[in-house]
């Protein structure tokens, strides 16, 4: 089903600005948003939050509502379960929403907040569910249209797509008169295999133009902007390539841990250990979010913005990768795991004392594997891609837990001027010139140049040109998931992953798995909370006379 | 173990180490209130200051509004009361126009982070997640513990800085510590992994920048075979505090001379007694201590022959603006060359911009470190 154009993004901008937007912007169409796992933490913490935001600023449908669909917590639904959803919406986005909570927003939206209670292996469940989906279409005016976000582990998405193709709640993708889409959260799979397996079985039942591969990456504002600052402005596109571009940075640092504490009696909150341990930096950050980024930084201009030629140009990228083999492994990756050390001026434990604790707390008995778990929870690579425009020129990927700060950074490097004139001086080298685009947490760009100080003399010192998106524009930026739900219901599959592309990243990245399977070690590099990473980490680069930059 | 207050200099509001980006950013808005135009924070470095002693830290603290209007910079301005009591690592966070009339629309920001005890061990991991990334780093040591001797926390503050300064004037057990700055300066002066810059900075340095002109001025001019030829006895007077700084100058002085020391003794807390070998036959070179006034070279006397008989060359400041030289002994008008008196917080915050690495200063540390060694022989 087609959408309707419209002209711009919802995100208020100021006047005068020429907003980016693709020319196949479509509107979000009426249509009931079903969350799989509408009672966890993704939900909780952003999926609510993102479509009050939506609600808020007016770029929802008329017609629209919210289906949570899952199993609660035992004993926290006493009557009303539509009311225990909402409960714990409106507790979700006092805490965890762009934009605080208004009341009146709040009543228009609990007004299309439901929950279907019920489990996704039972074929009752999804029977319930549809009657009280259809039963919603008649009373708030929807055609029928559905999207279905499975937030929901990895697991599990089998299941769902099965019951839902088997209880007849998948439509035809030619159906004109409504839509079904499914959003299908990371990660796709835990390797090249088993990647291909979900596709196989999301795509048994729903056509690749229903299916919606979310990386939330790829909704937020900064990486969207790598594309107009590549294409939009004149200066940057005939730089970017292997005569000017010495290497390109990708940082993903995390501060958070496996656990969350509760500080004021040092006991774990929260885990992810249930979903991350024996899945590490490099399944859960590089293979998706880090590889996506680097499609957006090096795929060659596409000839249109429309979604299929958008996404070819990128999955161009990953084609391009030159492949890691085993040989090459331990030249190319690195791995680490967080010790003990400290974060904001608390200690904090290492990684396998948390994946212990969270077990514990979980009442899960701890695998075998995990008594001594070589789980990496710090990765970084080089990797080049061999096409004409980045022969040659190195990427090096880093991303890791319990690092100083949290900070997502892509950097490019430009190659040194000549040692002539003013890089002349074997007393005082000359800094390169760095373009940065930050992803977060303060979303912008900054340009690092040479400039003179005042004086007599010529002297030479570093001096940053900074655009920032909150202060530049006046407004936060949308959460990456508004955007990316609205587009959804728009029928926008942009920023989405192809099943080409989530295939093609796991072949790159599969070969590292394997090899450190089979090497098996017991130990992995160490590293201190709170610090950059394991020293492996800086031999990696460090011989090639580069260096990670300061974040 | 007795619990030490926290480091609260004035005008700064305490914020949990969690929260000081966003308690910085509330106290800009504060600032910027309905003004028309933006205020925006005036950043070309990080600084990071390091003090060990409250007091110290404190007049640290006034100084940095001065420093910052030379050099713009987040200051992150780190108290590590290493052994008197115990206290967690606690932050202050302030954001204050800078004093410029060039730039009356731009702040600068201020953090103070505090530890005693144990966790001042810790004070480089809250350091690390502080700074702004993408600038310069520099470190200031503002500590008497000369930066040889400052091991594993001082390797941990300095990582990733291009530039740690630090200031001789005061150091405890100068002729240990002269032993081995220099061997220290090429261990920075290697530079970071990864051929990244690196440079270590002595502010005593560049106290002696007018000292090294005159004297470099006037032993160039004079004639051959006469003053630094005929020379019998270099003498170096200085303030309480300063002997570092005449060390310093009698090393850069003797090199440039190309006099090689004998031997060495001290009379501690009155003077430096060296013996070296000149082309010409042995020079004796003294530093002389004085115990009060200014904290400073007072003055340097070259004495020498000339036509068998005795004169001298008296190096001196004639007043706050200008060094003279005299000559004793012969008829000769005084010369004088023009001097910029710099407070502490400008040596400082031209320091900051200036990166360069400088051959001369550590050709004159190999030498003070050698003059070092002839003493503890």
């Amino acid at each position: 089903m087609e959408g309707t154009r419209i002209p711009s993004s919802h995100s208020s901008a100021p006047e005068g600005t020429k907003v980016f937007e693709s020319p196949a912007a479509l509107l979000p169409q009426p249509c009931q948003l079903v969350i799989f796992g509408g009672t966890g933490d993704l939900s909780w913490r952003k999926l609510l939050p993102a479509v009050y935001n939506l609600n808020v600023d007016g770029v929802l449908p008329s017609h629209f509502t919210v289906v949570a669909f899952g199993v609660p917590a035992e004993g926290t639904i006493d009557s009303d379960p539509d009311e225990y959803i909402r409960a714990r919406a409106r507790d979700g986005i006092s805490r965890f929403s762009r934009q605080p909570l208004d009341e009146a927003h709040w009543a228009s939206f609990a007004r299309s907040l439901f929950f279907v209670q019920g489990s996704f292996n039972d074929t009752r469940a999804y029977e319930q569910l549809n009657a009280r989906l259809e039963s919603l279409d008649q009373q708030f005016g929807i055609p029928g249209s559905r999207v279905y976000y499975l937030a929901v582990p990895p697991s599990l998405v089998g299941h769902c797509v099965k019951h839902l193709q088997a209880a007849g709640m998948v439509r035809d993708p030619g159906d004109t008169t409504a839509f079904t889409r499914v959003i299908v959260e990371k990660p796709i799979g835990r390797d090249l295999e088993s990647a291909r397996e979900v596709n196989r079985v999301v795509g048994a039942s729903f056509a690749e133009s229903q299916t919606y591969r979310i990386d939330h990456y790829l909704g937020k504002e900064t990486v969207q902007n790598v594309l107009v600052l590549r294409f939009a402005n004149s200066i940057f596109e005939p730089l970017w390539n292997s005569k000017c571009i010495d290497h390109v940075q990708i940082t993903v640092a995390e501060e958070e841990g496996l656990a969350q504490y509760d500080p004021s009696n040092g006991e774990i909150i929260a885990t992810r250990a249930g979903y991350y341990e024996g899945i590490g930096a490099l399944r859960d950050m590089v293979q998706n979010h880090m590889l996506q980024i680097l499609c957006v930084v090096a795929m060659e201009p596409p000839w249109s913005l429309a979604p299929e030629v958008v996404r070819d140009a990128k999955v161009g990228v990953l084609n391009c990768l030159r492949p890691i083999t085993a040989a090459d492994v331990d030249a190319s990756v690195v791995r680490g795991q967080y010790i003990e050390g400290d974060v904001h001026g608390q200690r904090v434990p290492g990684y396998r004392k948390e994946v212990r604790k969270s077990f514990e707390i979980m009442g899960r008995e701890l695998p075998k594997a995990s008594m001594h778990s070589t789980t990496e929870t710090f990765t970084c690579l080089k990797l080049f891609i061999d096409n004409w425009r980045w022969a040659g020129v190195p990427f090096y990927l880093r991303t890791g837990k319990r690092l100083p700060k949290r900070v997502s950074e892509v950097a490019i490097q430009f190659k040194d001027v000549p040692q002539i004139l003013f890089n002349s001086n074997p007393d005082m080298q000359l800094e390169p010139t760095v373009l940065s685009v930050r992803v977060q947490p303060e979303e912008g760009l900054a340009m690092r140049i040479a400039s003179k100080l005042p004086g007599p003399k010529i002297r030479i010192y570093p001096v940053k040109m900074e655009f920032n998106y909150a202060s530049g524009f006046g407004a936060s930026s949308p959460e990456a998931y508004e955007r990316l739900i609205l587009d959804v219901m728009a029928g926008d599959a942009t920023l989405f992953m192809r099943r080409d592309q989530v295939e093609a990243a796991w072949q790159f990245v599969t070969p590292v798995l394997e090899r450190w399977e089979k090497v098996g070690v017991r130990d992995l590099p160490e590293y201190q909370c709170g610090t950059w990473g394991p020293v492996e980490a800086d031999r990696l680069i460090e011989p090639d006379g580069r260096f990670w930059r300061s974040l | 173990m007795t619990e030490r207050a926290a480091f609260a200099p004035s005008g700064s509001v305490p914020a949990p180490l969690r929260a000081v980006e966003a308690e910085l950013a509330r106290q800009m808005k504060v600032l910027q209130g309905a003004g028309e135009y933006p205020i925006h924070s005036a950043r070309m470095s990080n600084l990071v200051i390091f003090s060990d002693n409250r007091e110290r830290a404190e007049s640290l603290a006034a100084e940095v509004p001065d420093v910052v209007s030379i050099h713009p910079a987040r200051v992150l301005l780190v108290l590590g009361e290493g052994e008197s009591g115990d206290a967690p690592i606690s932050a202050g966070t302030l954001v204050r126009p800078r004093q410029s009339k060039a730039a009356a629309d731009a702040c600068f920001e201020m953090i103070t982070l505090h530890a005693a005890g144990a966790a001042t061990a810790r004070l480089p991991f809250a350091v690390r997640a502080l700074l702004v990334g993408d600038l310069p780093i520099n470190l200031w040591w503002a500590s008497n513990q000369p930066p040889p001797f400052a091991g594993a926390f001082l390797f941990d503050l300095a990582e990733n800085a291009q530039q740690i300064i630090y200031d001789s004037s005061g150091w405890l057990d100068p002729t240990r510590a002269v032993a081995s700055t220099a061997h220290w300066l090429e261990g920075v002066s290697k530079g970071l992994p990864g051929g990244r810059w690196r440079v270590a900075s002595d502010v005593n340095w560049r106290r002696l920048k007018y000292w090294r002109r005159i004297l470099g001025q006037t032993l160039d001019a004079s004639a051959p075979g006469a003053a630094a030829a005929t020379a019998t006895e270099l003498l170096l007077e200085h303030g309480p505090h300063a002997v570092i700084q005449a060390w310093g100058l009698a090393s850069w002085l003797t090199r440039r001379l190309g006099w090689k020391v004998k031997a060495g003794n001290v009379e501690l807390g009155v003077e430096i007694r060296w013996v070296f070998d000149a082309p010409h036959g042995a020079v004796a070179v003294r530093i002389k201590r004085h115990p009060e006034g200014p904290s400073e070279v007072r003055q340097v006397r070259l004495q020498y022959r000339i036509d068998d008989k005795p004169a001298a060359l008296v190096f001196r400041p004639l007043d706050a603006t200008r060094l003279e030289v005299v000559t004793e002994g012969i008829a000769s008008a005084s010369r004088t060359v023009s001097t910029q008196p710099l407070s502490y917080a400008e040596l400082i915050g031209r320091q900051l911009s200036d990166r360069e690495r400088d051959p001369v200063f550590t050709e004159s540390m190999a030498t003070a470190q050698t003059l070092a060694r002839s003493l503890m022989r």
